[in-house]
């Protein structure tokens, strides 16, 4: 090598680190929350996982993967009564390139399922990425034990208990009694039998259900907010758009960012506390390692 | 003299036969289509009905109104005006059907066809008259014996649900073996078919249905001979049909052969004694013949005596009798005030006009995505028997959803689009504090508020003070209604979690369609209220 070309490559490679500064900063910690701004919902969520360490962190090579988005209702992605197909398609895709061998997109809504999962554009979505998109069916439900401190045994449909990883991904979205519903309600969706009875003790509904269900990966979509008369909406008026993605493994910290997008401290909703106070997750934002950026 | 079949009527016959099959899976499969198609517009599923001139010329009669697809009505009786009540033999598919179970029953040798001497009396043609006299007077029946309404009322009510809930037992016996791999995707393909499973009625119906198909053992095709009112309808246009019986007498050896197997009571044997208006031109009895001396060579002109057997005697008694008869339908208190219970789904015209129409066959009650629409029993009086309601405590009117609409063949739910549709009101909701969880026990619930599908919601919380049995006084969120936004969709009703009676329910008041069965004047100018 010429010694011209020698100082030409250390003048192009340090230009290179200095555009790339993550290169060789193996060391560099992963945050505990990843929260993503910006325009195209399938980008940030790329961009969340990548800042979590990539989709390898979570799915391994063979995994059976559940995908829990909320399909509740039955109403279109502009409503924001169910999660962006965009990003449950985007989580499909990344989970396939992690080496999934096999993507379940399921939940068990509360109007028909065969309107919710066309009407919200997610059968499609998931289905186009290739994944399986099942209809909850009700002779695959099992009482199982909970082991809850409320809720000792549940209906619960079996996609959910024979799955290697389940990745929870719910909507932001008012709701008169929790208040608001984000990841760790989410889990209604994965129960049969006569879940609105429920309501009568919901905060700790909510945080047993959120400790049995254990999700590898929680990933919150404030792409578009449901602020009001939720949990289904309907007028866009309803809706404001916040183009946000929010991903962690701490459920109860991905929650609690939802809450503060939406002006609510860790206060204001029972079941973070509860489950903060369970040891199950962090609500203090203070104390969280947050990487937020905008692209 | 050689006695030799004839070849070529055999032929005729596998034509009919696959002609009647393809009519039937078409029937079959518009059936089964009749479900949310994946998109909020739904195509003409109900297009069999239009072809039909029985429902046509009722509703023109007792609705005083012409639709655009009588056209398709014109379309068979001029047909049969050509052809003679071919479609009886090649198209309808309850015909098929009893032509089928005739079969069987020949070959399980439950029925074995003999030359009838005691002939029943023509009785098609007296329901016939009873139906049109009732048009008259805007009492509309025709759905009761209309073949079309009652295999696809019988299809949607019944079969289909004994059938879903087989192949859901059978689907239950694989996931109890854990063949999932099998048990997965038959599930889901089941799931996707989107056939309502539960109805009031279905056992009622269905017995009616299974009784109309085993008249099939005592005579063939029992409904098409003896009851059919289309069939009489069509059989009035088919004396200057083309096609005419004609027996060469050289061949006949009087076997009466033709007779004792003919599908209806047509008669080719003897040859003058043949009835155009009840042959059905299955073409058994120039197959069966075994001299092949029938044919059906093509001669124009009315046959040569008139061979209805009505008499004009009868014809005028039969006549008054449905005159008179046609109030006693009406001697009930539902048509002077409305049925609480009577939430009709949305689009429906008012009442009256709604009875004019309604053909109670079964397409609103097979297109619900939540099974809400079931046949009335008496909640509308005997004049309503099978009409449609909504049943809150089985389904509720899904909030973006006019299929319903869209599926009535003759406009008795007026078409609506799906923005026009939310704006119909069908019914006001209640609260029955008695029974309500915060109202009654003080704990919290709001399962209705959360459900309550307009915006903003119709349902409101508010703190209320609850004293327990112990004296506790609790301060829960309880629901309250506010009359004016609530649109009767039921969904509250639907999935209150008190489960046996729930605390809160819906009645037909306040619906949009009727002037009469409002609340209070100042929802009429449009204040309302919350109470």
């Amino acid at each position: 090598m010429k010694r011209r070309d020698f100082i030409k490559n250390i003048a192009a490679g340090s230009i290179f680190l200095n555009l790339n500064p993550g290169l060789f900063a193996q060391e560099k910690t992963i945050p505990d929350l990843a929260v993503i701004q910006g325009e195209s919902p399938s980008q940030i969520t790329k961009e969340a996982i990548s800042a979590l360490g990539g989709m390898n962190r979570f799915i391994s090579k063979g995994d059976e993967v559940l995908i829990k988005p909320n399909i509740g209702w039955d109403r279109t992605p502009e409503q924001a009564a169910c999660t962006n197909p965009e990003i449950v398609k985007t989580l499909v895709e990344l989970c396939f390139e992690a080496g999934a061998k096999k993507v379940k997109v399921m939940d068990h809504p509360c109007n028909p399922a065969q309107r919710t999962y066309v009407r919200s554009g997610i059968a499609k979505a998931a289905k186009e990425a290739g994944a399986d998109v099942p209809f909850p069916n009700e002779h695959k439900l099992k009482k199982v034990p909970l082991h809850g401190q409320h809720i000792k045994e549940w209906e619960v449909y079996r996609d959910f208990l024979e799955t290697d990883k389940i990745i929870n991904v719910p909507i932001t979205k008012h709701h008169s009694l929790s208040r608001l519903t984000l990841g760790m309600k989410n889990w209604l969706g994965a129960l049969g039998g006569n879940r609105n009875q429920l309501h009568q003790d919901l905060d700790y509904a909510i945080v047993d259900l959120a400790a049995f269900f254990m999700p590898v990966l929680s990933f919150l979509d404030a792409y578009r907010i449901l602020y009001r008369n939720g949990p289904q909406g309907g007028r866009l008026s309803d809706v404001r758009l916040y183009k946000t993605v929010v991903a962690g493994v701490d459920y109860v910290a991905v929650d609690r960012m939802g809450a503060h997008f939406m002006d609510m401290s860790q206060e204001e909703l029972t079941y973070l506390k509860i489950a903060n106070k369970r040891g199950l997750g962090e609500v203090d934002l203070e104390k969280l390692k947050i990487e937020k950026r905008k692209i | 003299m050689k006695k030799e079949r004839s070849k070529k009527y055999r032929a005729i016959q596998t034509l009919r036969i696959i002609s009647q099959s393809l009519f039937f899976i078409l029937f079959f499969w518009l059936l089964v289509q009749t479900h949310f198609p994946g998109k909020d517009y739904i195509g003409n599923v109900e297009i069999f009905f239009h072809f039909n001139p029985l429902i046509a010329l009722t509703t023109l009669i007792a609705a005083r109104a012409v639709f655009a697809s009588f056209v398709f009505a014109a379309f068979t009786i001029i047909l049969t005006f050509v052809f003679g009540r071919f479609a009886c033999g090649w198209v309808c598919p309850l015909g098929s059907i009893h032509q089928f179970f005739s079969f069987i029953f020949k070959k399980s040798r439950l029925l074995k066809p003999k030359k009838i001497k005691n002939k029943l009396p023509t009785l098609k043609y007296y329901i016939l008259i009873c139906i049109l006299a009732g048009a008259v007077f805007s009492l509309n029946l025709v759905g009761i014996m209309d073949p079309f309404s009652l295999l696809y009322r019988s299809f949607a009510v019944a079969v289909f649900p004994v059938l879903n809930h087989t192949f859901s037992n059978i689907i239950g016996l694989l996931y109890q073996a854990e063949f999932y791999s099998v048990a997965d995707p038959i599930a889901q393909f089941s799931t996707t078919l989107d056939i309502n499973p539960v109805f009031a009625q279905a056992f009622f119906i269905g017995s009616l249905f299974l009784a109309v198909v085993l008249l099939n053992v005592y005579r063939e095709r029992f409904w098409c001979r003896y009851l059919c009112p289309l069939g009489a309808l069509l059989g009035l246009f088919s004396r200057w049909n083309i096609l005419k019986l004609t027996i060469d007498p050289k061949k006949c050896i009087e076997c009466n052969l033709c007779t004792i197997h003919c599908e209806t009571q047509a008669n080719p044997f003897p040859n003058d004694e043949w009835k155009s208006s009840e042959c059905i031109y299955c073409f058994t009895c120039s197959a069966i013949c075994p001299t092949n001396a029938i044919q059906f060579p093509i001669r124009p002109g009315p046959e040569k005596i008139e061979k209805i057997d009505l008499s004009r005697r009868k014809l005028i008694l039969t006549s008054l009798v449905s005159v008179v008869a046609a109030p006693f339908f009406r001697l009930s208190p539902k048509s002077a005030r409305a049925s609480e219970k009577l939430i009709r789904p949305p689009g429906a015209l008012p009442e009256k006009q709604f009875l004019e129409k309604c053909v109670k066959c079964g397409e609103c009650m097979k297109v619900c995505p939540t099974n809400a629409i079931q046949p009335v029993l008496t909640e509308a009086g005997p004049e309503g028997l099978w009409t449609p309601m909504l049943v809150p405590e089985i389904g509720y009117c899904e909030y973006y959803c006019s299929l319903c609409t869209q599926v009535c063949p003759t406009g008795a739910l007026r078409e609506l689009t799906v923005p026009e549709k939310t704006q119909v009101k069908i019914g006001t909701s209640w609260i029955n504090k008695n029974r309500c969880i915060p109202w009654k026990f003080g704990d919290p619930c709001i399962v209705c508020e959360e459900h309550c599908p307009v915006s903003p919601k119709a349902i409101k919380l508010i703190k209320i003070e609850v004293k327990t049995p112990e004296g506790e006084i609790k301060t829960p969120l309880a629901p309250v209604i506010d009359t004016e936004l609530c649109i009767g969709c039921g969904i509250c009703e639907n999935k209150c979690p008190v489960v046996d009676k729930p605390a809160i329910y819906v009645t037909s008041v306040g619906e949009s369609r009727s002037d009469k069965n409002q609340l209070k004047l100042d929802l009429i100018s449009g204040s309302g209220g919350i109470y």
